[in-house]
């Protein structure tokens, strides 16, 4: 397929010390796409993540943004942490406006004007604004770190477990925030997650990691197709069964 | 690299026009913010956004669009037309209409004297507070112990000896070190200053009773209140962010039990050996100094310190730590298990620490002196 591509990965190796977590791990994921990233625990999602956006550095390989590199430019991205990771001395405004702060010149009225919009499109209204961290939710949490992960309008958007820690209902808005942020947005979203739910709603793609390597990748249904070992359980579990009838049913 | 923002207002047909250019994103915005805002008032029903020569959009851009529109006198309910070929404007503009949600709420801040009086306020109230509590904590802490005393199986001895090690061993070198310099600071006053009235053979005696009174034991306290304190303060304050305190208190376990008490026995047992310590080697600096400068040898120097110092010197010094020892563990203790959620709580909770720490050793101190002076002890 001669899709853009937005993250290329090639022939990554993660160690560490005598652990290999990474064993020549390629992957593509294309622009504008939601690739949602499954695979047993330990198997170095979260690495992996940490390794494309720049955090860690992995022992071998190489991973490129051909879409970004032809134009010359670094590409630009948003990270949600899992816990949020939000700043607990700031307000949630004063969190999403920080990269803002940062990085551009707007005057400070228009500035929070944005901050709230990029609040509300990820689903938090005007009265969580001056609330700190710790005085909201778990799930108001992730996501007033959504809205600071795109307060610059990234290309590539991060999810690391996005909906691990929420009831069924809030998952279910938060994927579809997601998924519409993603859509009206334009963005290209690579999301970690352990939720079948969330991989069928949302995803158009899944990525299965296994012994560090990408063992399948595709739509759900062409993965399911040929699935063995540990994708054919992950997929045709009690859960996984569920998912998939939820997601033909629904 | 990115394009100049720029517009283009017409407003000559039926219909006003306004055509955009260049890259309209975070970065370029912040130019056209003044003069979008006389373009909205003369917007009308009916207007028209022009984006074929718009280049690069973001949502910031769509939002300051919207809000020129927003702001026009057709209000809120302006809709915009578009006319041209973009990529990704029409979907923005429509993400960000969609996703506003009204003006956003104002900060509650109160200003100027009223604000003053305020804080004035609510400082003083927290002190008084603070100090009902702390009292109260103290409280907890003694019954706690003394169960813990009637039923010594449960004491952990492991992490007192824990403590003992990281609080108190640890401190030893700098506790010695520190005295020692004290000693002979004094030692040197006394043979300058006493040696100007002839009476330079009685810096032994200013050494040994300054020393053994009151500064070796003040000395170990403020040391303890700077490195102990921050280190209990931090580590209990920490547990308590990342509710391992919650998780012990559903477990049956009293932190009280598990984190204060272990720390305010071995914090009892280590402050008066490191005071003994502060003393021995403060003293040595004194004779280091004596010898030297007066020429008193070690043997006279000990043989005047017997004759002349009687021993309750050495007590009078020696009570106060076990003290200091308990109203240093117990605040910190105290602070600690106070963190709340955020970073900033557990900076100030820490800062707390240390300064009453350091404010009660010499409060203390101060009672305790005149209390022993008045008793001609």
């Amino acid at each position: 397929m001669s899709e853009n591509i937005a993250i290329r990965v090639r022939g990554l190796v993660t160690r560490f010390g005598t652990q290999t977590v990474h064993e020549g791990l390629d992957l593509d994921v294309r622009k504008g796409e939601i690739l949602g990233v499954v695979g047993p625990s330990g198997t170095g999602k979260s690495v992996l993540l940490r390794e494309i956006v720049g955090l860690d550095e992995a022992t071998e390989g190489e991973i490129t943004f051909p879409e970004a590199d032809a134009e010359g430019r670094a590409p630009t991205m948003g990270v949600m942490f899992q816990d949020g990771a939000l700043f607990s001395n700031l307000t949630v405004l004063e969190n999403v406006e920080a990269p803002l702060r940062e990085h551009t010149r707007v005057s400070r009225a228009l500035r929070e004007e944005i901050a709230g919009l990029k609040l509300a499109m990820a689903g938090l209204g005007p009265d969580s604004h001056h609330k700190r961290p710790a005085q909201i939710s778990g799930g108001m949490r992730k996501r007033a770190s959504v809205a600071r992960a795109i307060a610059l309008d990234p290309e590539l958007l991060f999810l690391d477990e996005p909906t691990a820690g929420l009831d069924p209902i809030a998952a279910e808005n938060f994927d579809r925030m997601t998924e519409e942020l993603a859509r009206s947005l334009g963005l290209t979203v690579f999301l970690v997650t352990h939720d079948l739910d969330t991989l069928h709603a949302i995803c158009d793609r899944v990525a299965v990691l296994f012994k560090g390597k990408v063992v399948s990748i595709g739509t759900i249904p062409e993965i399911t197709a040929n699935a063995e070992g540990w994708v054919k359980e992950y997929f045709s579990g009690p859960r996984g069964r569920a998912a998939t009838r939820g997601a033909a049913g629904g | 690299m990115a394009a100049t923002a720029a517009f283009d207002f017409r407003d000559d047909d039926r219909a006003p026009v306004l055509a955009l250019s260049g890259d309209w994103t975070v970065d370029t915005i912040s130019a056209l913010e003044s003069d979008l805002a006389e373009v909205s008032e003369k917007l009308k029903e009916g207007s028209v956004v022009d984006v074929g020569e718009l280049g690069r959009f973001d949502v910031a851009g769509a939002y300051l669009i919207d809000r020129t529109f927003r702001d026009s006198p057709a209000g809120d309910k302006a809709r915009i037309a578009i006319r041209g070929e973009h990529a990704n404007a029409m979907r923005l503009l429509q993400a960000a209409r969609k996703s506003y949600a009204g003006p956003a709420a104002p900060v509650r801040q109160t200003q100027g004297i009223k604000g003053f009086v305020e804080a004035v306020g609510r400082a003083m109230a927290s002190v008084g507070e603070e100090i009902i509590e702390l009292i109260g904590f103290f409280g907890e802490t003694l019954v706690t112990m003394a169960a813990l005393i009637a039923n010594p199986r449960r004491l952990r001895m492991v992490s007192i000896v824990n403590v003992m090690e990281k609080a108190g061993l640890n401190a030893l070198p700098i506790v010695m070190l520190l005295s020692f310099f004290i000693g002979m600071v004094i030692s040197y006053l006394g043979a300058r200053i006493l040696g100007d009235f002839g009476a330079s053979v009685f810096t032994v005696e200013l050494v040994a009773f300054s020393m053994l009174r009151e500064f070796a034991v003040v000395v170990t306290g403020v040391i303890l209140a700077g490195r102990t304190n921050s280190a209990f303060t931090a580590e209990i304050g920490a547990m308590k962010m990342r509710q391992e305190i919650d998780a012990m208190r559903v477990m049956g376990i009293k932190p009280m039990e598990a984190l204060v008490v272990p720390r305010v026995i071995a914090m009892l047992i280590m402050t008066p050996i490191l005071t003994f310590a502060a003393m021995m080697s403060g003293i040595f600096g004194g004779l280091i100094v004596a010898w030297g400068e007066l020429g008193v040898s070690p043997a006279m120097f000990f043989s005047r310190i017997s004759e002349t110092v009687p021993s309750q010197h050495f007590w009078v010094g020696f009570v106060k730590a076990p003290v200091f020892a308990i109203t240093l563990a117990v605040i910190a203790c105290k602070q600690g298990l106070s963190v709340g959620g955020d970073v900033g709580s557990l900076g100030s909770r820490v800062t707390t620490s240390v300064v009453q720490a350091i404010f009660m050793i010499l409060l203390l101190d101060a009672i305790f002196a005149l209390w022993f002076l008045e008793m001609n002890w």
